[in-house]
């Protein structure tokens, strides 16, 4: 009789079993970084409860210059990155488009092996071949941004792939060649415009990735070049609250990130559902 | 279809026959310079023997030799699967009763997984010394109210890593399966139902098995992901660990001298665990995409 009941009852009603679960996984998940932003907040937390509220934390970091040098290489570092791969994959997808479709399965296999490869093997393969060559290559910076640009390869790939697939690019470039425009220029003015969207929405999510990358930049760079993470790193056996205090700017850079991501991606599913 | 674009783009076009690849040649110079020559040059390193200087297996046969090295894979593989495993038990609850909630419910918790998925690495590491540390706040409440579990609690060990990578670990499996809850068809239930089977027999024998190709692709990344974390680990713990990304990188990295031939073995063990996992998710993603075509 009840399990009748059960299975008649409109799953729109949320079962308290469920909401019981889903609180505690959310409350668990919530906890590390909860703490963290009220420890950011007072003097001291040797009690129960913590005491003595204080934007002492925030002040000290706001105000010291190595925080903001720290942030502005961690800019330099996303957007430089990110606008190189995005050059490279639209390149190389009009090859995919116009040219030689039967290229599209190598694409794909080159911009998923970083998925596999992940940040310590790619850091340490790069290392191992370019220091001490003595050339360009082996500048750091130069490493950094290769090393990156490989490393958000495949979410951007995917994002340009599906924006292509979308628009059926294929068509459209030979749509405008048949009224005699040129393929690369149907593909830039025609194909671009129309992807921009799609590919927004991937970059973002890799200019997140960059931002909360520790293993290249610490391997590659160091100390030579500290990224937000770095610095951190560097500062947690120092200061607890001047850390907990990046810990907290960072959480949030990367949060309003991906809540742009995730507007922008839901809009998009709207639209294309209508 | 596919027969007449084929046609219309091998068709010459009006100027130099290659002169569409052009464009394909920045991509391919940086893939080659920096994914394809590192892997190469760490495969070199380790098949180049570091005491003979001769082709062969010798820094394979010291890394598999060496208690550390050997303490090193065991620990990463047994960090990985364990926390994978509970990673994957709790999200598939999660997954369950979010897809039963009502939209509402269900999009705040997606909201709450979406935004602490990012949460890892140094921050996290660093959240986690302040709640379970040697002077953490959970550390001061076990010792305050006398619950042994949290006072004694040492995060510097493998037991405090594997509870950081049971974090981490939690909101990205979730978000992996909850798509695919939402093949499990509504009829389903009620056929179960009409057919009186009992709750455990339509869980048991309806939904798992059906999910059983998206559980295990999640599984895998799971895996691979805990395999090559670095920077939660790094964090805690520093080099003072047996786990395989903190060896590796400390071979190349060192404050003592670089030791190529053993890095690169060491890595290439984890390229082979890591290239597995990813064979065993495409073989179940595809799996799983073409039991959705037949449905």
């Amino acid at each position: 009789m009840s399990t009748k009941a059960k299975a008649a009852a409109p799953a729109k009603k949320t079962p308290l079993a469920a909401k019981i679960f889903l609180a505690i996984v959310a409350i668990y998940l919530l906890v590390p970084f909860a703490t963290t932003f009220i420890y950011s907040l007072f003097v001291e937390w040797t009690d129960i409860l913590p005491s003595g509220f204080t934007l002492r934390n925030y002040i000290e970091l706001f105000g010291n210059m190595t925080f903001w040098a720290s942030i502005g290489r961690t800019l330099v570092l996303c957007l430089i990155s990110v606008a190189i791969t995005i050059v490279l994959l639209l390149l190389a997808m009009y090859v995919v488009v116009a040219v030689n479709r039967k290229l599209g399965r190598f694409m794909q296999f080159a911009c998923m092996i970083p998925y596999a490869l992940q940040g310590v093997i790619l850091s340490i393969g790069i290392i191992s071949l370019y220091t001490g060559t003595g050339t360009l290559l082996s500048n750091r910076m130069v490493m950094l941004f290769g090393a990156y640009t490989i490393l958000v390869l495949p979410y951007i790939y995917q994002g340009i792939r599906n924006a292509l697939n979308a628009i059926d690019a294929n068509m459209l470039i030979q749509a405008a060649e048949m009224l005699g425009c040129g393929r690369f220029r149907a593909y830039v003015q025609v194909v671009l415009p129309n992807i921009v969207s799609g590919i927004l929405v991937s970059s973002l999510l890799a200019e997140s990735i960059i931002f909360g990358d520790f293993v290249l930049a610490n391997n590659i760079a160091g100390t030579n070049y500290q990224n937000i993470q770095v610095f951190l790193q560097a500062n947690m056996g120092k200061s607890s609250g001047l850390s907990s205090a990046i810990v907290v700017v960072i959480f949030v850079v990367v949060a309003i990130v991906t809540g742009i991501v995730l507007k922008m991606q839901n809009g998009s599913q709207k639209t294309a559902k209508e | 279809m596919a027969k007449t674009s084929q046609k219309a783009t091998s068709r010459p076009a009006r100027t130099i026959p290659f002169a569409g690849y052009i464009a394909l040649i920045p991509f391919l110079l940086v893939i080659i310079g920096y994914e394809l020559l590192p892997l190469a040059q760490l495969v070199i390193d380790a098949f180049i023997g570091k005491e003979s200087g001769a082709l062969g297996l010798e820094n394979f046969i010291k890394v598999f030799t060496t208690p550390l090295y050997q303490q090193s894979i065991v620990n990463s593989v047994w960090i990985s699967i364990v926390s994978a495993i509970v990673g994957i038990v709790v999200a598939f609850l999660a997954a369950r009763f979010a897809y039963e909630s009502s939209p509402r419910v269900r999009n705040a918790f997606t909201m709450v997984l979406n935004m602490m998925s990012n949460f890892s690495g140094v921050p996290l590491a660093f959240a986690f010394m302040i709640l379970m540390g040697n002077s953490g706040v959970l550390t001061l409440l076990g010792q305050q109210w006398g619950i042994p579990f949290l006072a004694d609690f040492d995060l510097y060990t493998g037991q405090g890593l594997l509870i950081l990578y049971i974090y981490f670990q939690i909101p990205l499996a979730t978000l992996l399966l909850l798509p695919a809850f939402s093949g499990i068809r509504k009829e389903w239930r009620e056929a179960a139902t009409i057919l009186q089977a009992s709750s455990a027999v339509y869980w048991f024998r309806i939904v798992i098995p059906n999910l059983m190709p998206s559980i295990l692709g999640t599984l895998s990344v799971l895996f691979s992901n805990a395999l090559a974390a670095y920077a939660t680990a790094y964090a805690v713990v520093m080099n003072n660990y047996a786990l395989l990304p903190l060896q590796i990188t400390s071979k190349f990295k060192g404050d003592v001298q670089i030791d190529a031939a053993t890095g690169g073995a060491l890595a290439c063990v984890l390229i082979i665990l890591m290239v597995v996992c990813t064979l065993i998710n495409n073989y179940f993603t595809k799996r799983a995409s073409k039991g959705r075509e037949i449905v």
